[in-house]
């Protein structure tokens, strides 16, 4: 027993440690690769103005800008919020990053919320259903729905719902009157929520649903539903209890891993609904070659999905204890 | 592994739609420039004409025929898909196949860089290398191809891991047929079908991931994109102009997406015993 906790220890060790790794490798990109550049911010604001600088005022504008110090101050300053100061947008940083930041939270964690909790429970029932009209029209519908990229489904509704029919604004996320109450400013912010929101929910619905749903296939076969229903426990108690929790796994550890990649949806949809986030703060970083911003927000989310999954990890330990006693390869 | 493909998947309509329409991408893309009816980098016509019998989907802002444009763009969308997978696979299942094999020192450093690149966002190093570098699209794919290869790995790997124990392995090994012979001459061809499942399921990702690019800006804006076209389409979708200018890269991309989508998922059914037992109720 002392041995395998012991090793279970070591498991969850190597574990933080490749994702301390990971996230030394991202901060130790984001600090060289600038440097790698020819030219910096001096040469592009004086290359082509009238002005010649001579070496000494060079040095010195060069020095006043980039700051270039070593790697260990570097993380220092990242660590104090010091990400630099934005030429487009003339602030800081950690400034523009914390007023999107919000946002991005809001948008993205309802998302990821809602299409689990609506994918799990769908997938559930209608695996219990098995070869019914509802599962086979719901599989079809969902797998059509999961080729169809997130661009795609955004422009659509911004057509049709903000466009033609004027349902929803097609920009922005809130109404910015001061003599508003707090109830309509909610209701304002709910109103420009609701059109990105259901773009990210339909894309990552049906991944949920098609994953909870094979898993629920392959649990339902299992002897120990034979045994829960034999017992005669009430058919909620079977399919919840004993059943969807098993199926529960693969989703947990599966989004992790689906994380990584699923963050380009979100960039791509608050560009289109100019929804005031950090993926349109990148796209106009982007747009006006902002280098210290797009690092920053490059670097700081990168760490922040680093940390999700590194606590997901965690949490689906929790759920499967089994995970814990598996061998790491 | 054996798969009764005329059995199983022919009979599959989601492959078969899938198949279809990627055959008709497929001839779209190679007859492009043949089917073209004007250099899309020509400038010359009218700017925002509505479609007409000379320009079948109008013209753009910038005086360019939108249909030569969508052909070209159709075109390097795919090819991008294609090389990051072709590339990614050709990591993954030499990597995979190794780990699996030699095991040991080689399979923990391979499964280990390959658990610290799937936490990494890789659209967030793309647009790092994209806004800093500007490199050339192959690069890009070439880099993204570096950031899919472990899920590939994992499935070659654990694959390798149970193909060891088979007859005709064994008798290789007793046959004294050394490591690499082995993984060349039984490994590779043996895990054949697991490829087309990471091909198309990477395939997919990538062209995701160029179109995102372009729709963000980050591609070279002269270079036809579908992510380009979306994106250029879009600050004019309050005009009349979105039917025949913003509506046929958007369907091409969902299309051209969902027939690999449609692939994956069918192959997939087809190939994972596990799966197919559950699904089909047979014996694995």
């Amino acid at each position: 027993m002392i041995s395998l906790s012991k090793y279970r220890h070591s498991r969850h060790m190597a574990l933080v440690a490749a994702f301390c790794l990971a996230a030394l490798a991202m901060v130790y990109l984001s600090y060289a690769l600038p440097r790698l550049l020819p030219g910096d911010f001096v040469t592009a604001m004086y290359g082509s103005s009238q002005v010649t600088l001579s070496e000494a005022q060079e040095a010195e504008l060069r020095a006043y800008y980039t700051h270039d110090r070593g790697f260990g101050s570097f993380i220092i300053r990242l660590a104090c919020l010091d990400w630099g100061y934005s030429y487009a947008f003339l602030s800081p940083v950690s400034q523009l990053f914390f007023d999107a930041l919000p946002w991005t939270l809001l948008l993205v964690g309802l998302a990821h919320l809602i299409s689990l909790v609506v994918g799990f429970f769908a997938g559930v029932e209608v695996a219990w259903r098995r070869s019914t009209f509802l599962e086979r029209g719901m599989v079809s519908g969902m797998t059509m729905l999961e080729g169809v990229p997130e661009i795609s489904t955004g422009v659509l509704l911004l057509l049709i719902f903000s466009l033609n029919l004027g349902w929803f604004p097609s920009a922005g996320a809130e109404i910015a009157y001061a003599d508003l109450s707090l109830c309509e400013r909610f209701a304002g912010m709910i109103h420009h929520l609701v059109l990105p929101l259901a773009t990210l929910v339909l894309a990552y619905l049906p991944g949920n649903f098609l994953l909870t749903r094979n898993s629920m296939i392959m649990v339902i076969k299992a002897q120990y539903m034979i045994t829960a229903r034999a017992k005669g426990l009430p058919p909620f108690r079977v399919r919840y209890a004993h059943g969807a929790r098993n199926a529960l796994l693969p989703l947990v550890t599966r989004f992790g891993l689906r994380l990584a990649f699923m963050i380009t949806g979100a960039l791509v949809v608050e560009r289109i609904y100019a929804y005031p986030g950090l993926g349109t703060l990148l796209f106009n970083a982007i747009q006006a070659r902002d280098l210290p911003v797009i690092q920053g927000v490059v670097l700081i989310s990168s760490l922040m999905v680093l940390a999700v999954i590194l606590a997901l990890e965690f949490v689906y330990r929790i759920i499967d204890p089994r995970i814990g006693h598996a061998r790491a390869f | 592994m054996h798969v009764r493909f005329r059995e199983t998947s022919l009979k599959d309509p989601l492959f078969m739609m899938g198949i279809g329409l990627a055959v008709l991408f497929m001839a779209i893309s190679l007859l492009g420039p043949f089917l073209a009816p004007f250099d899309p980098w020509d400038m010359s016509f009218v700017p925002i004409s509505p479609p007409s019998e000379t320009h079948y989907l109008g013209v753009n802002d910038g005086g360019q025929d939108i249909f030569s444009e969508l052909l070209y763009a159709v075109r390097n969308t795919m090819l991008f898909g294609f090389i990051s997978a072709f590339a990614a696979l050709g990591i993954g299942v030499i990597l995979g196949a190794s780990a699996g094999w030699f095991g040991g020192f080689v399979d923990m450093i391979v499964m280990r860089i390959g658990d610290v690149l799937l936490a990494i966002p890789a659209i967030m190093i793309l647009i790092f290398a994209a806004a800093f570098f500007r490199p050339t699209p192959w690069a890009l794919a070439l880099i993204l191809a570096g950031f899919m290869w472990p899920t590939i790995s994992k499935g070659i790997r654990a694959q390798t891991l149970s193909l060891r124990q088979s007859l005709h392995v064994r008798a290789a090994v007793q046959m004294g047929g050394g490591g690499f012979y082995i993984i060349r001459r039984h490994l590779i061809p043996e895990m054949f079908p697991l490829y087309l499942i990471g091909l198309a399921a990477k395939a997919k990702m990538a062209m995701f991931m160029e179109a995102s690019l372009g729709f963000l800006g980050l591609l070279d804006p002269t270079r036809k994109s579908l992510g380009l076209m979306i994106n250029y389409a879009l600050n004019f979708y309050y005009m009349d102009v979105w039917w025949n200018w913003l509506m046929p890269p958007i369907l091409c991309l969902s299309l051209l997406i969902v027939s690999v989508t449609f692939l994956a998922i069918s192959l997939e059914k087809v190939l994972d015993p596990r799966l197919m037992a559950a699904l089909d109720g047979r014996a694995p």
